[in-house]
């Protein structure tokens, strides 16, 4: 009972996790295969696991658990606390990093499965002291309130503008969709994703 | 000094807004800023300058309670009770001890004592990882004598009956002569039962913190609405738990929304200071996304009952209410609040007939705007079904009978920006097909919150509410104060303010809030943080100014009471130095002052707190009953507006609150487990980009004459008026009201079908 509760539902996404390498128990590698995604979906034994992440361009090597997400992974060993913890359960986007150029909810992805990809999370989006256009446009419109759900939302609006470089408000509501703002501050986010648009045209030509 | 000891000098000041400028005498304390008022010219306060930590927060820099990391720092994670009621029988907490890492368990409840709703606090555990600690949590030992429950408040003891449509069966109790007599004299009257659910406050960054012991001093870095609260509440519940406690610092440096659910430390802030102490470390302690839906209190639901008569002119003459509150186990919180502005004229019942119930579920708290949205939505629902009945147009029947001066402006500002006559008119010919598969319907509705604020003496005598200010020889300003900016926009008031008064930008000051450590103020709850700061964070900076006017008076050979300070100089006649020039006077030890905040000044202010009107468009899909909300308009004032961008934010996020807790929002108890079946982000919707339409709004900067900037706060007012203005819309765009929140299909397509009954 316990379990379940602490779960949040009679489905446990934890038991899941911690089986998530059953089926490999037999044949258990310490080490988890660095080119684990490319051949297709991988079973890892339980336990502990030294692996290597790239994130933001720089590779970190760390001890990771079979079950640790990659968001567990960013924020509590990584110290990379840009992507929150609002959900755990991929409902609220508040964790969203990209992950080889797409945008995805850090909290579902097992930091195993996360080996040799390039990660990309809100803290390496700028130049070394100047900020992003999107976190400047952000600001200025002023499409925050507690700010808990914006790294997230400037995730999903930098592949927003990387697949549209001139998107409409509708193209913008439907790459924020998945990320949930309690403040209630879409409406200036959207704002802040066509300022950024201007100034990202601006700084090409 | 005491602000007791001075005198009191007359000060003539200039209040009000547009047309309705009045001047008035208040009673201004000596010493204090001078005043400002409708004729002030401002040039950061009400400017577009950006929020003070808006690229912090956005670059993923900002460091809240969730992203705070020490060396050797642990995770805890509590156990809580699968019942909704019985008693502890057994708690065993041995092999979760024992268990290789874990540091520490300790019990929260005692073996014999109440389990008193789903998630009641058992245990807590703290150690290396949040895996671990959930394995330890698996081995506790957590035994209970069930009995039975009742979750739902319709079932509680004391609940009235419904009918099959959901409308109070029993007879109203004796009206009074007075309220009878009205009623007998009446051109129309309606009666009408209203329900809204329960609302959680859902606020992204969930309840949390982390506890640091070092030696017998306590540092708590929490994601808390009322730092001096929780200080205050940790350092008792240390003491008795017998630790030795020499000091207790809050930090709340960013904290991820509150709404009203964040005043207490809570047993989860009690357990994680314990659990530091007893394991000898820092330890982390953050709920996850069901426990801060099931276990951090919410907006309890209400059940009102209303009847209000017209008279022949079309002033509401007669007002009728009764009302339960759908409380949690202590039976609290769940009363309604109605706008009684549009009731100047009209007979009421003299007592209040109001009774909250308890269930055994978990208790209310406080959300933005207690009590307001609720009985605003059933009131202005009501009212505008009395216009319907009495063939008024529902915006002319509030103009007629609204007692507030500056609300009627705004009615007719709204009306026109949002087209309101177009609008009402194109939707009633719309609905002249009847084959029409989409409706429109244009609602609005008034806001209002009566609070300008404190000076933090309470009944006592001591020293109230502060703010410091610092100026530095490198020419940095800093604006310090020890409440909390929950999202709100606190820290751009401290710069905003600070750098007014220097007459430098908002960007050269530093804000910052959140550490017990600075100034006193108070919990970030009921619009009082601004109002009741932004006094005394002025006239710090006013004490910091007149120190550096006297060293550049100095320097520059003239009197320091003729210098002025502006864009970014300090200036007294054709002589002149930069700021910073000035600054290069100071020395190693920085200018600093603490501001006093002096009580609000005597004499009849504009407004007793500040007012509202908002505006909606509705489109209702008669297929599948689906409401889309599209187009909003706020128009509200809160006093002199501080920071212009944070407070159009505020309103926004109000008005999108609003359309949650209109159309989406509610908490499901299984009756059964008394558990919540919605626990998530999944299945309990708050509103997410694709539900907002256009929004606007419009503040307006009203000089009230209360305090020496004139500012009121900015919470709750806006709060009131959204779902009633969408409700309205609802029943225009289908002529039958739904009178339960929240307007899910299955509502919409039942009103339907009773229009078309009829």
């Amino acid at each position: 009972m316990t379990k379940d509760l602490h779960d949040g539902g009679a489905f446990s996404r934890r038991s899941f996790l911690k089986g998530a390498s059953a089926a490999a128990v037999g044949s258990a590698a310490l080490h988890a295969n660095a080119d684990a995604h490319q051949d297709g979906p991988k079973s890892y034994a339980q336990g502990a696991h030294a692996i290597a992440l790239t994130v933001n361009g720089k590779e970190h090597r760390l001890q990771v658990e079979t079950r640790t997400t990659l968001l567990d992974a960013l924020r509590d060993t990584l110290d990379l606390t840009g992507a929150k913890k609002g959900c755990d359960r991929g409902a609220c986007g508040g964790c969203t990093v990209h992950v080889d150029g797409l945008p995805v909810n850090a909290c579902l992805m097992l930091a195993l499965d996360a080996q040799a990809t390039q990660i990309t999370t809100v803290e390496g989006i700028g130049r070394p002291g100047h900020d992003h256009p999107l976190v400047l446009e952000f600001a200025r419109c002023d499409a925050m309130q507690c700010g808990v759900c914006t790294p997230g939302m400037v995730m999903s609006s930098l592949h927003c503008l990387q697949t549209n470089a001139n998107p409409d408000r509708a193209s913008v509501q439907r790459a924020i969709s998945g990320n949930i703002c309690r403040c209630g501050t879409y409406g200036r986010i959207c704002e802040a994703v066509a300022g950024a648009a201007k100034r990202m045209q601006g700084e090409k030509r | 000094m005491n602000s007791r000891d001075r005198t009191p000098p007359e000060k003539e000041l200039k209040v009000g807004f547009g047309s309705l400028i009045e001047t008035r005498t208040f009673e201004v304390p000596a010493g204090d800023a001078p005043p400002w008022d409708a004729t002030t010219k401002l040039s950061v306060v009400g400017s577009d300058a950006d929020r003070a930590d808006g690229r912090d927060k956005a670059s993923g820099r900002a460091k809240y309670t969730h992203d705070i990391a020490f060396p050797g720092m642990l995770q805890a994670a509590i156990l809580r009770a699968p019942i909704a009621r019985g008693l502890l029988q057994n708690l065993d907490l041995e092999k979760a001890r024992s268990m290789p890492g874990v540091a520490a368990v300790i019990a929260l409840k005692e073996v014999g004592k109440r389990v008193r709703f789903v998630g009641d606090e058992i245990a807590a555990v703290a150690a290396p990882t949040l895996d671990l600690c959930r394995d330890a949590l698996e081995a506790i030992v957590a035994e209970y004598a069930q009995e039975g429950h009742t979750v739902d408040f319709l079932f509680a003891d004391g609940a009235p009956v419904l009918d099959e449509q959901g409308d109070i069966t029993d007879p109203w109790p004796d009206a009074g002569e007075e309220l009878t007599a009205a009623f007998a004299k009446a051109k129309t009257t309606v009666t009408g039962t209203y329900r809204t659910e329960v609302q959680t406050h859902a606020s992204m960054e969930s309840h949390g913190a982390v506890a640091k012991w070092t030696d017998a001093d306590l540092d708590v870095y929490m994601s808390t609405q009322a730092t001096f609260g929780v200080r205050g509440e940790l350092s008792q519940a240390m003491r008795a738990a017998g630790l030795q406690c020499k000091s207790v610092t809050i930090h709340a440096e960013f904290v991820g929304g509150g709404f009203g659910s964040k005043f207490t430390a809570g047993a989860e802030g009690r357990a994680v200071a314990l659990l530091a102490h007893a394991a000898n470390a820092p330890v982390k302690l953050v709920l996850n996304r069901f426990e801060e839906h099931t276990c951090t209190g919410n907006r309890p639901a209400a059940l009102m009952q209303f009847r209000a008569a017209v008279d022949e002119q079309g002033a509401i003459i007669a007002w009728d209410q009764r009302s339960w509150g759908g409380c949690g186990h202590n039976g609290q919180g769940g009363g309604i609040a109605i706008p009684d502005h549009l009731l100047a004229k009209a007979a009421r019942r003299r007592e209040r007939a109001h009774q909250d119930l308890a269930t055994d579920a978990d208790p209310a708290r406080p959300m933005r705007a207690p009590a307001h949205p609720q009985g605003f939505f059933g009131a202005e629902l009501c009212i505008d079904e009395l216009a319907a009945a009495a063939g008024i147009d529902p915006l002319a029947l509030r103009k007629q009978n609204d007692a507030q001066p500056l609300r009627l402006q705004q009615y007719e500002l709204g009306a026109e920006r949002f087209g309101w006559e177009q609008a009402r008119a194109a939707a009633a010919e719309a609905k002249q097909d009847q084959h029409a598969r989409y409706l429109r319907g244009v609602g609005c509705a008034s806001a209002r919150w009566g609070n300008l604020g404190n000076d933090g003496r309470g009944r006592g005598d001591g020293p109230g509410h502060g703010a410091v200010c610092r100026i530095h020889q490198d020419g940095s300003v800093e604006a310090r104060s020890g409440a909390q900016d929950v999202g709100t926009g606190f820290k751009s008031v401290l710069t905003n303010l600070t750098a007014e008064e220097l007459g430098i930008r908002a960007e050269q000051v530093r804000a910052t809030a959140g550490h017990t450590t600075d100034p006193s103020g108070p919990a970030a709850g009921g619009s009082t943080t601004t109002a009741s700061l932004a006094p005394v964070i002025r006239h710090a900076a006013f004490l910091c100014k007149q120190e550096l006017a006297k060293k550049a008076a100095e320097h520059l050979g003239v009197a320091a009471d003729s210098i002025v300070f502006a864009a970014g100089r300090l200036s007294a006649g054709d002589t002149s130095m930069s700021f910073g020039d000035a600054c290069k006077l100071i020395g190693p030890n920085p200018i600093e002052m603490r501001g006093e905040r002096f009580p609000n000044y005597k004499g009849k202010v504009f407004e007793r707190g500040v007012c509202g009107a908002q505006f909606a468009e509705v489109e209702v899909d008669t297929w599948t009953g689906i409401v889309r909300v599209l187009r909003m308009l706020a128009i509200q004032d809160c006093g002199i507006v501080v920071a212009q961008k944070p407070a159009e934010s505020q309103v926004l996020g109000a008005m999108i609150q609003g359309i949650g807790f209109a159309l989406h929002e509610q908490r499901i108890l299984d009756r059964q487990s008394g558990r919540m079946l919605n626990g998530d982000f999944l299945r309990y919707k708050v509103p997410g980009a694709l539900d907002v339409p256009p929004m606007e709004v419009i503040m307006q900067s009203v000089a009230n004459g209360h305090s020496n900037c004139s500012a009121a706060g900015l919470g709750e007012a806006p709060t009131c008026a959204s779902a009633a203005a969408i409700a309205n819309a609802v029943f225009h765009a289908i002529g039958h009201p739904v009178r339960r929140l929240p307007i899910t299909p299955d509502k919409v397509l039942a009103a339907l079908h009773q229009r078309g009954g009829k």
